[in-house]
């Protein structure tokens, strides 16, 4: 009668190990995200003194907008993201990319150098020049929201 | 064999009338008509069917040499107008037969006559030639095959430029062979063709009778199937035997990871390195994006990595043809003359399919883009037009 009760232990401890992952595994990029949004806040303030928050309004504008200095290749980000960001989305090169919105692909906007890499490229591809703290910020509320 | 299936092939090949001999034993035919479906198929393949159609033109180039073989068993050891001592090569015999002819002097052959005798042999000898120069070509372009160790992409593109010229030979050479047998169907008032099906022909007017010598139907099965064993066991020994001059078959991770993230992730042996140098040279202009890596210490990896396994390393056909760039567009894969070349029967819509994903997605067709070999058999296209 021994092995049914240590069984019965194992699987228990191994049951609530899983379940405690599972559960761990939402609020680590909620507080990952959390943690980049800040970074960005701090960046924004340090800009304007006048900032108060980031507005998804304003970051969906900005991954809509067409803007005049687009290069010819990326008219805008929602040229290659479709413009609805729960959709996925396709490189020049044929290549599926996963939703932008956080409801899609949770893991967005998670770790800062991946975060900051994309940001750089797609920025000067799309606007040809840095995005601003402000504009990053607005970016992810607005991905957050959808 | 069912009643109506006799009939038919009566209609098809009538038995000549009055009394008629055995000429052409069952192997023999099987032989003929075999032979002539594997070239049929070679010869579609090979003069129309491009790449997509290498598999069926190889397993057509696999079967004849396995025929000839089986029919050199038989050559030997067999009965009668099959063996090869009863129709031996000789031009002297030949052309004297030729000069009967135009003497209007009458001679019957029951087996093969002395001009068609020369032209079996000569026949086969050019179909082996072809089977092993187009074996050749295999080993230099794919490198693939039993010659795949020690030939290269030099040498098999070379004897490759003899394999298009022996075919057309052949082609000629099955012409004057129809011919030869219409003539002497015609001159002899006998159905040759027919001949060739039922395996009879008519015991009148009297001809020289076939040699006396006893078939040995064990010995001839035997050799045959045995030659073919021995050589099959020599084929899939020397084909697995490894090749140098190949891509790497794994990409590296880093890259794959790095570069894959916007595109498939080229195999490094699609460009020179002078194209690799150009290319990882302005990363913040490629092809219209801003794909810079930030990373100095990962820059200098992956431009490593592609230097060290640049078109020059490999020796295969992708590779030699992968340098030969456009000199107005030297880093674009498709504007290569060669990728121009390989993918120009294929229609625009297709590139537009959504599983395709456009002409820069390699893998969407060549499974083994990858690894760089990008071999015939490993394409296969998205049909959905979704």
């Amino acid at each position: 009668m021994k092995l049914p009760i240590r069984l019965s232990v194992t699987l228990l401890l191994a049951g609530s190990l899983a379940a405690g992952a599972a559960a761990a595994a939402t609020p680590d990029f909620a507080a990952a995200r959390a943690a980049i949004l800040a970074h960005y806040a701090a960046a924004a303030h340090k800009a304007d003194p006048n900032f108060k928050a980031f507005s998804a309004a304003a970051g969906r504008s900005f991954f809509l907008a067409h803007p005049a200095g687009a290069r010819p290749a990326t008219p805008s980000c929602s040229y290659c993201h479709t413009t609805d960001p729960r959709n996925q989305g396709r490189t020049r090169a044929g290549k599926t990319i996963l939703p932008m919105a956080i409801s899609r692909t949770p893991s967005r906007f998670t770790k800062l150098s991946k975060v900051r890499l994309w940001f750089r490229r797609n920025c000067q591809s799309v606007y040809r020049r840095a995005c601003t703290a402000q504009e990053k910020g607005n970016y992810i509320t607005f991905m957050a929201s959808q | 064999m069912p009643a109506r299936l006799r009939a038919l092939i009566d209609r098809i090949a009538p038995m000549p009338g009055g009394p008629s001999l055995p000429v052409w034993p069952w192997t023999v035919r099987a032989f003929h008509w075999s032979l002539v479906l594997c070239v049929a198929v070679a010869a579609a393949t090979g003069f129309l069917g491009g790449m997509s159609a290498l598999s069926l033109h190889l397993a057509a180039g696999i079967a004849i040499p396995v025929l000839i073989l089986l029919r050199i068993g038989v050559g030997l050891f067999g009965p009668g107008y099959a063996r090869f001592d009863s129709f031996p090569p000789s031009p002297r015999a030949a052309l004297e037969h030729l000069e009967n002819i135009r003497g209007g002097r009458h001679e019957r052959h029951l087996g093969h006559n002395p001009a068609g005798a020369l032209m079996v042999y000569a026949m086969l000898a050019v179909l082996l030639l072809i089977v092993l120069t187009g074996t050749a070509a295999l080993a230099g372009m794919f490198r693939q095959g039993p010659f795949r160790s020690f030939i290269g992409f030099d040498t098999g593109w070379l004897i490759y430029g003899l394999h298009q010229p022996l075919a057309w030979l052949l082609v000629a050479m099955i012409a004057a062979h129809l011919w030869g047998v219409w003539f002497e169907s015609r001159r002899g008032h006998e159905n040759l063709v027919a001949a060739m099906i039922h395996g009879r022909k008519a015991a009148d007017p009297p001809a020289p009778p076939p040699p006396r010598r006893r078939a040995m139907p064990w010995l001839a099965a035997g050799s045959g199937i045995g030659a073919v064993g021995v050589l099959t066991l020599i084929v899939l020994r020397a084909s697995a035997a490894p090749a140098s001059g190949l891509p790497p078959a794994k990409l590296d991770h880093t890259y794959a990871e790095q570069c894959g993230s916007c595109h498939t992730p080229y195999s490094p042996v699609l460009a020179p390195a002078s194209v690799w140098r150009q290319l990882m040279g302005d990363l913040r202009h490629h092809f219209g994006e801003d794909a810079s890596l930030g990373d100095p210490a990962l820059h200098q990896r992956i431009l490593g990595y592609l230097l060290a396994n640049s078109a020059e390393h490999a020796d295969t056909l992708v590779s030699h043809m992968m340098m030969r760039r456009d000199p107005a567009d030297p880093m674009r894969i498709t504007a290569t003359r060669f990728w121009q070349f390989m993918h120009g029967g294929i229609p625009a819509r297709v590139f537009a399919r959504k599983k395709v994903g456009g002409r820069s997605n390699c893998d969407a067709c060549h499974r083994d883009a990858q690894s760089g070999r990008f071999l015939p058999e490993n394409i296969e296209i998205p049909e959905s037009a979704e």
